[in-house]
């Protein structure tokens, strides 16, 4: 056999060996993406939305109203470091919502992400989530307005300048979240703003969690004004 | 401007409400007296009964009327049952099969023919396989001068055979059209302060819904345990254009393993929703007296 033609084997043999020796750690890798289904979506929010930092953030006790229950909502403190601006606290407040809660708590879709959130001057907060919140939100009267409601309920709790919330979805505006719970009006927030109500701590961790009854009131969306 | 078109415009309704009081007052005839046939809805029952479009009620306080204008002493409404989804929109589907969109279609022929057999004229917003929009749904219930919508659904989480009722519930007050054009400062108001918006038809008629869903969630609550004893408000959005009494109802849930247990449900959802409106029924025509 030719000289070249060894070469080539050997150079060839050696490619094979480092490609089965690379498919274990392949193998391991597609099977720690299986068991940790959140991994994707974790990256891609790492991506989508980054955690949001001011120079005016103070670590509080935030309120997050997650399920409790079955299709209840009960309020559950926190510590998260919130913004004094309305704008990047309700983006701190909505991450949390969406990224703090165990599975058993979540009221929202954990791929969702708060694509923007506008503040007018009479106090009306524009929240943007991604398609996440409508497509992967369980179709049905009583999952959809759990989620609407902890939304309303963790804003109201924790950002007293806000008024009223419109809710887009990918910048739109649409008929229902997902085929059941009305989002074409406002929903109440504070309509005589409140003092927070909230304690600075020092720690920037997630606290033992305090847990009140479970809320079952329902938030309804006021009409728009009309010729908006 | 085609008529058929003014149909889907924002306050085409509140303009049709006007041009029948209008043409009443005109001809001094009783709005009794004026058949009106209905936005093209599948009827059946004992005799075809086209109504009289109701006059929209007004507003007056800003808060919702605690009875409704339309009941009377000879109180028989047309039930108009609504089936959700259809066509494309399937609603919920479980992985075993069930769709949303076929099961409460067969609940809705269920009830229609327990309700017939009771007296009650009926008539749905889909029969087959269509996709009516929320408009056209509310639209025919809106063409009977009497009417009573209830909507069906199935839910994706919950108990199964847990069964609840749901009204719609406004924030606050929504803006009148007159006080929205002078906000606008768009000169004197072009619309009168009586009319209400086609998007918040049900808003003097919640009062009404409440009581017609505690009806029905009492009768739930009695043949599927573990329902609540109460309605419950949430934002649906096919209620909100209606100006009837109006609910919607939720079976849980597609999640079931078996898909025929769901189908199985059909008979005591109808009875129990034949009972309801019969309940309500009779208690509207003893508040009238």
């Amino acid at each position: 056999m030719p000289n070249d033609w060894k070469i080539v084997l050997g150079i060839l043999t050696v490619a094979v060996l480092i490609g089965l020796a690379s498919l274990g750690r392949l193998h391991q890798r597609m099977k720690t993406l299986s068991e940790n289904p959140h991994a994707d979506e974790q990256a891609r929010r790492e991506v989508m939305a980054a955690p949001v930092a001011t120079p005016t953030d103070v670590t509080v006790q935030a309120k997050m109203y997650w399920q409790s229950g079955q299709d209840q909502l009960a309020p559950v403190a926190i510590k998260l470091p919130l913004s004094a601006d309305p704008v990047e606290r309700s983006k701190q407040v909505l991450d949390g919502l969406i990224t703090q809660p165990t599975p058993q708590q979540h009221t929202l879709p954990s791929d969702t992400t708060v694509l923007g959130f506008y503040v007018l001057p009479d106090g009306t907060a524009i929240a943007d989530f991604s398609d996440a919140l409508a497509t992967e939100t369980p179709s049905g009267i009583a999952s959809e307005q759990t989620a609407v409601d902890s939304i309303v309920d963790t804003l109201k709790a924790d950002v007293p300048s806000l008024q009223r919330l419109k809710i887009l979805i990918h910048g739109q505006e649409v008929d229902t979240l997902a085929g059941h719970v009305d989002l074409t009006g406002f929903f109440d927030l504070n309509s005589a703003p409140a003092q927070p109500s909230i304690v600075p701590t020092q720690s920037g961790s997630i606290s033992s969690t305090g847990s009140a009854a479970p809320v079952q009131k329902t938030v309804a969306p006021t009409a728009l004004p009309h010729g908006s | 401007m085609r008529l058929s078109a003014l149909h889907f415009r924002p306050y085409t309704f509140a303009f049709v409400a006007l041009v029948c009081v209008l043409g009443t007052t005109s001809a001094n005839v009783s709005a009794q007296q004026q058949p009106v046939q209905p936005a093209s809805p599948l009827q059946t029952g004992p005799e075809k009964t086209p109504r009289p479009e109701a006059p929209v009620p007004t507003p007056s306080s800003g808060q919702p009327s605690s009875q409704s204008p339309a009941l009377s002493s000879s109180y028989n409404p047309m039930i108009v049952l609504d089936p959700a989804h259809g066509g494309t929109d399937t609603g919920a589907r479980g992985e075993t099969g069930a769709i949303e969109k076929d099961l409460v279609l067969d609940y809705a022929r269920m009830a229609r023919a327990e309700l017939q057999s009771e007296g009650f004229h009926v008539v749905m917003t889909r029969d087959d396989d269509s996709n009516p929009s929320y408009a056209d749904r509310a639209a025919i219930a809106n063409s009977y001068r009497n009417a009573i919508f209830i909507s069906l659904h199935i839910s994706t989480t919950g108990t199964f055979a847990t069964v609840h009722t749901y009204y719609y519930q406004f924030g606050s007050a929504p803006v009148a059209p007159s006080d929205a054009a002078n906000a606008k400062n768009t000169g004197p108001a072009e619309h009168s302060a009586s009319l209400v918006p086609w998007e918040d038809a049900q808003f003097t008629q919640v009062g009404a819904s409440e009581r017609l869903a505690g009806a029905l969630q009492a009768q739930f609550a009695q043949r599927f345990s573990g329902s609540s004893a109460s309605p419950t408000p949430a934002a649906v959005r096919e209620l909100r254009s209606v100006d009837a009494p109006a609910v919607a109802i939720e079976v849980a849930s597609v999640s079931v393993k078996d898909p025929n247990s769901l189908a199985g449900l059909a008979g005591p959802i109808a009875v129990a929703i034949a009972r309801g409106v019969q309940s309500f029924r009779t208690a509207a025509a003893a508040g009238a007296h």
